[in-house]
């Protein structure tokens, strides 16, 4: 905006309470994790009296978050590989070989926008059992595929903006229809890739709901669902359970920091499409 | 012959997702609409066709009736807070201070982890014993006596909200600020020179411009709105009674804890269609309003 070129201290004070108040929860967690079970009931707010450290020894030794965080990566690396290698071969041939039936294909998985997962949470919870799919991860994996559709949409209006004489030229050439897909598109679609891979990636390691339902035993459950777990379990020991909270937060934190551009670019990507 | 075969190779592309999306999608969603209007109880294969007697149930079930109010209110209060919100934000930090990389990271980052793990934070927070943080803040810094935050209808229920509102509009103002700063600089300085102030610059200016990002925060935050179930369920449970109780909670407490599933699969339509019909009106109204003011 105008008259912004020159910097001022008044935003910088003017904005730290507000800062403050939004750090305030980090900050509490944290400080809690270096305090004794008596000490964080009675003095929550203040730095540790005392430091310390064993939270953080007895949280790897008394609960699977070493198991739960390989299940996680487990979950959400194969979901969203298989998930956007799907996506975009959907839009392959709905952008390079326009005709009505992938029009009408495009209409048909673009409802599924409009279907919240709830929707279909019974019958769902029904077919997995059917299948034998529940406390799989695998099957939560098939689950979570359903998510192509938005990488679909995502690698459509990407694709869009590929010229059309670079897979005619590739057919004249002699190049088969699956090795352009392969050896030509696929590499030009990197940018929307990583969107795509954020967007789905953060969605699956967040996700609560479907690892809740789907997901019974111990040994499976994601990191999500094991905070949950831990937190019926140490109901009165707040910094055993906030130590947990903060080991779990290290690596989200980690992404961020990498990520945050390229979060801020997807959401405007997606946005401006949406 | 060449033709057919080539474009039969395309459409093998197809496949894959069109199996899944059938599969875990459409399929289910048609077994909804079915099986709404059954008396399937999970087990028995025996079961009957029932007509709309689910849908009646619907509104004689204490926990649905209140799942589904306060979904609509959390929705419809935390939507309008955040865009109140998120858009003055968004203008502030797009102004010129030495912090502001440091502002917009902190507001952002509660946007990326899980909603369950900042409600439990929360939870410690707003614990309602005397010694919980917010009350003790309350005490020492003005004075007032402990409030049972979570535990209070009302209270428990705004609680909820304001845990939201701090998560997310960090991440819509994000939203904003990439449209702000599409916005070409000569509209403002030709604006100046006009002697137009800063306030009516923002007024007539910056306001109207945001209107598409308007549309699609907005959309974003109703939908997800709707979809809430987290927040409320690691801060309250649902409680008091089933003041916070969602529609999310409603259909895995009637349907997969209780397995009640043609009364679980009605409150699964009705869901469908409130998404619906929100969405499809919110969006038509605000792509009428851009249209008006541009």
């Amino acid at each position: 905006m105008t008259g912004s070129l020159k910097r001022s201290w008044i935003l910088d004070i003017l904005m730290l309470p507000v800062g403050i108040v939004m750090f305030f929860p980090f900050y509490l967690i944290i400080v809690n994790t270096f305090k004794s079970e008596h000490e964080a009931i009675s003095r929550p707010m203040s730095l540790p009296g005392e430091w310390v450290f064993d939270n953080y020894k007895q949280v790897f030794e008394q609960t699977p978050i070493l198991q739960s965080f390989s299940n996680s990566l487990i979950l959400t690396v194969c979901s969203v590989l298989v998930m956007v290698l799907i996506g975009a071969m959907a839009a392959y041939p709905v952008v390079f070989n326009p005709n009505r039936l992938n029009r009408l294909v495009t209409l048909y998985l673009l409802a599924g926008f409009m279907i919240p997962f709830q929707t279909t949470l019974i019958p769902l919870f029904q077919l997995m059992t059917d299948m034998q799919l529940v406390n799989k991860l695998y099957g939560l994996i098939l689950l979570y595929l359903g998510g192509a559709v938005f990488v679909f949409f995502l690698m459509m209006g990407y694709m869009r903006t590929i010229p059309k004489d670079l897979s005619e030229a590739a057919i004249i050439d002699g190049c088969s229809i699956w090795g352009i897909f392969w050896r030509i598109i696929l590499p030009l679609l990197k940018p929307i890739t990583v969107t795509s891979i954020i967007f789905q990636a953060m969605w699956i390691w967040n996700d609560f709901l479907a690892p809740l339902l789907f997901l019974s035993s111990r040994s499976n459950a994601t990191l999500v669902l094991e905070i949950y777990k831990a937190k019926g379990e140490f109901t009165v020991n707040w910094p055993m359970f906030m130590t947990m909270t903060v080991i779990t937060l290290v690596p989200i934190f980690i992404f961020f920091i990498l990520m945050q551009k390229q979060i801020v670019k997807g959401i405007v990507g997606g946005a401006v499409k949406g | 012959m060449v033709k057919f075969l080539r474009y039969l190779q395309y459409e093998v592309f197809l496949l894959p997702i069109l199996i899944i999306y059938t599969l875990f999608t459409i399929v289910p969603l048609i077994r909804s609409f079915e099986l709404s209007l059954t008396d399937f109880n999970g087990y028995s294969t025996d079961y009957h066709f029932v007509g709309l007697k689910n849908y009646i149930k619907l509104f004689s079930d204490d926990a649905i009736v209140s799942g589904i109010l306060f979904t609509l209110t959390f929705a419809l209060c935390s939507t309008a807070l955040i865009t109140v919100m998120a858009i003055p934000l968004a203008i502030l930090l797009d102004q010129n201070f030495f912090t502001k990389h440091i502002h917009r990271a902190l507001f952002f980052f509660p946007s990326i982890p899980s909603g369950l793990l900042l409600a439990f934070i929360w939870g410690f927070i707003l614990s309602p014993v005397a010694s919980g943080v917010f009350n003790t803040i309350l005490r020492e810094v003005f004075g007032l006596g402990a409030q049972p935050w979570l535990s209070d209808p009302l209270l428990a229920k705004l609680s909820t909200i304001i845990v939201a509102v701090w998560a997310q509009t960090g991440w819509h103002a994000v939203l904003y600020l990439a449209f702000l700063q599409s916005i070409p600089k000569d509209y403002f300085e030709a604006a100046a020179i006009d002697g137009a102030s800063r306030l009516q610059q923002i007024r007539y200016i910056t306001l109207p411009l945001l209107a598409p990002a308007m549309t699609v925060s907005v959309m974003l935050l109703l939908t997800g709105g709707l979809k809430v179930f987290e927040i409320p369920f690691a801060l309250t449970k649902g409680g008091p009674g089933f003041e916070t109780h969602t529609i999310t909670q409603v259909i895995v407490l009637r349907g997969i804890s209780e397995t009640q599933f043609g009364l679980a699969s009605a409150m699964s339509v009705v869901f469908f269609l409130i998404v619906l019909v929100i969405a499809c009106f919110q969006v038509t109204m605000m792509q009428k309003r851009e249209e008006r003011i541009q």
